[in-house]
């Protein structure tokens, strides 16, 4: 295992994403805190994960679920307090578990200082912080993302009585990058924790930090340099901190956000179009999504990684699909159009896997043994229900199901004063699932999530090893190896809802023992012929491949 | 079932990897490998253009070619499908190829087809020629659309011709066929035609006669119509071939009239109480001609005529062909070329007189095949004389009258069919 001194500690991660409202509420005022996120620690230690990356947190009029930050430099107060955090942080970390928090700096809120005095008048010194126009023709054809909601990239502010340029909704305003002022606020902003003890940042919807006239506005010159600047510091001032992007790009356009050399902006950043393919993929029951993506994925420095993931706090996005395949992950994931919102699908794992085990195993599986860093969406690991009627996404965001009692155990208060109303559902419903009746069988899949885990954890070449496709000519069965120097691992895994039988062509690895990896049984030594295997409907072997 | 032992062991291998196919689509070759590549990117292209979401699979089945064809096809198949962000199958198109012996049967090949569709429990199928240089991606599509989406068993194609093509089907298969089985198939014989996997398991199930071994595929279509299944027509376009001399006038009357008088035979229960005939439904335009230059030049056709009259009249036709039928025969025979003309009449009831003989077997099948081959011409070179200047509306509107003299003699027919001799 890697030393909790270790620069590259994010490479052999396996993230917990959370929002502290969400996840355990120790005052009984309905809303998850940073001490009942605390209380829980044993869990998700228990769980196998290595590190949190926490949901924003910070002060907000919550009208984009915290991504509209008022303050950057301290805590909700439903939340809990700065000290609050720390307790929190520490805990993490006597547990040597790494905690990542968001910072959104494309934008504030409109109730942020900042936007509030930018606004108050034209000549104000903050008044530069962001982008403002007297016109809304700056930047014509800009794509708008939030198409649900906003018909233009300008809103019309009536106290100054000029337009502001924002990507997201008319509340979040962007900040104006083309000001040295704002780099300087932003790094303050970034040091005030990284002196508290955080491990990395999630940094929200980077390609939009600077604008320029005739250009989509995404992914510009200028804003590889803020980003660069920025890390530089990072690594100057806190060397083996971590910088996660956020960039729903095709791998070879997010490429260019883990800079130059070595890699000279971030760290890490998630492969967004890997996600929907994987579901994709299982649904078709044929590699080929899969195989596609990955081979269109340019190779990045050796000091970074990808971030993969089934399911986090949006919708399954489809931006990074061809219109045939966004109609497909429609036609065959939310048929009822309640369930799409924007260009995604607004469900949770185990709806969108119509509750099957097999699936859910099969997905995780591909999870936590294709190359990068894997982010576990919190109560993923025990199947929790969505709720696609709450509105927004906030039917993936309900409370954590800890126990079949009183507020599923979340919290102490009454049930109408809950943030958001429970999953209470026959099928997803607390009652029936929670930590609490999963702890106790060992065939639960929070049980089998822990021991997947464990298994992953136990050998780096999981994180930081290579990774070589096999074409068995049966395309329901997607097949690598894994390499880190003499460790290799085989996987094999059965796309298809039957029986499948497979041959591969393991001939580089002639005289090896196959060995799988949960049952630590021996499988027939690899000879001349092609490796025959067969598999039961979805699922999947981990191999160990030694030379005994 | 399909007759798995006609299956290799390789086959098998291939098939049990794609598993289950929506979509299969066959192209039976031997020695093609100056069109073969871009008859299998047309039909990927298809697929990828038309089928996005479903099972596909591409079949090759190959007669012992001894050309570059099957190395092509390898090549072809080791090479990655190119990645774009545009229309593309979201499945793996599969490529299946095997070999069903050393020379070409088209008979041969289409078992090996019956039997893939029917393991990879497909919905549809089609089978196209390498041989035809006008493929487009459209045509797959059109040939599998009816059997795929709207259930019929047997699509036939539609080609644009010129006036002058497919003369043997126009005066002879299409009206015969048409009136015998009762269903306007324009193109019964082609080199390209739909079918769905259902009649694939029916016909997959039967002993394929030597008899239609050469054209199945209108065998297929028969077996459909008998079978109480539907049958339609797709549009395709013109259709243009490698030439390759083609088989002569002998062999291909063997392969297309042989077949049709023995689908007569085998399927007699069926046509002997059936009376009219009913139109198919049409996907996209009809029957199209378009106009010729100058007609083929008949040649020696009524010298051809004359001459195997003369000889075959005592020793063959005589046996054959009811002795009316064989006095007005002599008659046109003893006409001067500039006043040569074969009625419609005496056509039809030639052909209904051979189908008969065929039935009963009065003589060697094939004898009695080869002996319509000097009638066809100088039915052909009448034709050919009486249509020269004709318009395409104009050849039409005579298909259309052969068409409805063929079903009002079918009583003829029946009455000849049931003669003891």
């Amino acid at each position: 295992m890697a030393p909790q001194d270790d620069k590259l500690w994010y490479k052999d991660a396996v993230i917990y994403q959370l929002h502290v409202r969400t996840f355990c509420d120790s005052d009984g005022n309905g809303v998850g805190d940073f001490r009942g996120l605390t209380n829980k620690l044993d869990y998700l230690q228990e769980l196998g994960i290595n590190a949190i990356w926490l949901l924003p947190f910070y002060p907000s009029p919550l009208r984009d679920d915290g991504y509209d930050i008022a303050d950057y430099t301290s805590v909700n107060p439903t939340y809990g307090t700065i000290e609050d955090f720390k307790t929190f942080l520490n805990a993490a970390h006597a547990r040597k578990l790494r905690v990542i928090t968001e910072l959104v700096v494309n934008h504030t809120s409109d109730q942020h200082p900042w936007f509030q005095e930018a606004r108050s008048s034209r000549d104000n010194p903050k008044r530069d912080w962001y982008v403002w126009s007297d016109t809304d023709d700056k930047y014509k054809g800009v794509r708008i993302i939030f198409i649900d909601t906003e018909m233009s990239n300008w809103s019309w502010d009536p106290i100054s009585k000029t337009y502001y340029w924002h990507r997201f909704f008319s509340h979040q305003p962007d900040l104006n990058y083309d000001n040295p002022a704002v780099k300087e606020a932003v790094w303050e902003v970034m040091k005030f924790w990284l002196d508290i003890g955080v491990d990395g940042f999630r940094l929200d919807a980077v390609p939009y930090l600077v604008e320029r006239e005739g250009t989509s506005c995404e992914n510009l010159p200028e804003t590889h340099t803020v980003i660069k600047e920025l890390r530089a510091r990072l690594d100057d001032s806190y060397p083996g901190k971590m910088l996660l992007a956020e960039a729903n790009m095709w791998p070879a356009d997010v490429r260019d956000y883990f800079g130059q050399g070595d890699g000279d902006e971030f760290h890490m950043a998630f492969h967004f179009p890997l996600m929907p393919r994987m579901f994709m993929a299982v649904k078709l029951e044929d590699r080929k999504p899969i195989i596609e993506i990955l081979e269109q994925t340019p190779q990045i420095p050796e000091k970074c990684q990808w971030c993969v993931f089934l399911r986090n706090h949006d919708e399954l996005t489809l931006e990074m699909v061809t219109d045939i395949e966004r109609d497909y992950m429609y036609d065959s994931f939310a048929n009822d159009k309640t369930m799409r919102i924007n260009l995604g699908i607004r469900r949770r794992l185990a709806p969108l896997l119509e509750n099957d085990r097999r699936r859910i195993e099969l997905l995780n599986g591909l999870l936590l043994s294709m190359p990068g860093t894997p982010i576990i969406y919190y109560g993923d690991e025990i199947g929790m229900g969505d709720n696609v009627y709450l509105g927004d996404r906030n039917g993936v965001r309900t409370p954590m199901q800890w126990n079949g009692g009183w507020n599923a155990g979340f919290s102490s208060s009454d049930p109408e004063r809950l943030y958001s109303p429970l999953i209470s559902n026959p099928v997803y419903g607390y009652q029936s699932v929670n930590v609490e009746a999963q702890r106790r069988t060992e065939h639960s899949l929070l049980s089998w999530t822990k021991s997947v885990i464990q298994t992953r954890n136990s050998f780096r070449v999981f994180s930081r090893g290579s990774i070589d496709f096999l074409s068995p000519s049966n395309h329901r069965v997607l097949a690598y190896v894994r390499q880190l120097g003499e460790e290799k691992v085989l996987v094999v895994n059965n796309l298809s809802s039957s029986a499948q039988a497979v041959e591969l062509n393991l001939q580089s690895f002639k005289g090896h023992i196959p060995i799988e990896m949960f049952g630590r049984n021996l499988f027939p030594r690899i000879g001349e012929l092609p490796y025959l295997l067969t598999l039961a409907p979805y699922q999947f072997f981990w191999f160990r491949l030694r030379r005994i | 079932m399909a007759d798995e032992s006609l299956l290799s062991e390789d086959l098998l291998r291939q098939l049990m990897s794609v598993g289950e196919a929506d979509l299969l689509v066959a192209i039976p070759t031997y020695n093609n490998a100056g069109t073969i590549a871009q008859a299998i990117q047309s039909i990927e292209d298809s697929y990828q253009q038309n089928f996005v979401r479903d099972r596909v699979a591409i079949l090759n089945v190959d007669g012992g070619s001894s050309d570059q064809t099957q190395q092509i096809i390898a090549n072809l198949n080791g090479k990655k499908d190119s990645i774009r962000r545009g229309i593309t199958s979201l499945r793996t198109v599969h490529r299946i190829t095997t070999q069903y012996g050393r020379s070409p049967s088209q008979g041969s090949a289409l078992k090996v087809v019956f039997s893939a569709a029917d393991l990879l429990r497909v919905k549809a199928c089609a089978v196209v020629s390498p041989a035809t240089t006008s493929l487009d991606p459209a045509w797959a599509a059109n040939l599998l659309r009816p059997a795929y989406r709207q259930d019929f068993a047997f699509v036939a194609p539609l080609y644009s011709r010129s006036k002058f093509q497919g003369l043997l089907a126009r005066n002879l298969l299409y009206p015969m066929s048409r009136a015998v089985f009762g269903v306007r198939i324009r193109e019964m014989y082609a080199d390209e035609w739909g079918f769905s996997g259902r009649l694939a398991s029916e016909c997959g199930s039967q002993p394929m006669d030597e008899a239609v071994r050469a054209r199945p595929e209108a065998w297929m279509a028969v077996n459909a119509i008998c079978n109480g299944m539907k049958c339609s027509q797709s549009y395709l376009g013109p259709r243009t071939t490698v030439p390759t001399g083609g088989p002569d006038i002998v062999e291909t009357i063997r392969q297309t009239v042989g077949n049709l008088f023995y689908c007569c035979d085998a399927f007699q229960d069926h046509w002997l109480d059936r009376n009219g005939t009913e139109s198919v439904q049409t996907f996209g335009a009809d029957h199209e001609l378009t106009p010729e230059d100058a007609p083929p030049r008949p040649d020696k056709s009524f010298e051809l005529f004359r001459n195997g009259f003369q000889t075959l009249q005592d020793a063959v036709l005589k046996s054959i062909l009811a002795k009316d039928t064989l006095v007005q025969l002599k008659q046109i025979a003893a006409m001067d070329i500039d006043k040569f003309d074969f009625p419609s009449e005496l056509w039809v009831r030639v052909l209904y007189d051979f189908a008969a003989a065929y039935h009963r077997t009065a003589i060697s099948r094939d004898h009695i095949l080869q002996a319509l081959v000097p009638l066809y011409r100088g039915q052909l070179f009448s034709f050919l004389a009486d249509h020269a200047q004709s318009t395409p509306e104009e050849m039409e509107a005579n298909t259309e009258a052969l068409c409805l003299e063929f079903e009002r003699q079918k009583p003829y027919l029946i009455e000849r069919w049931k003669a003891k001799s």
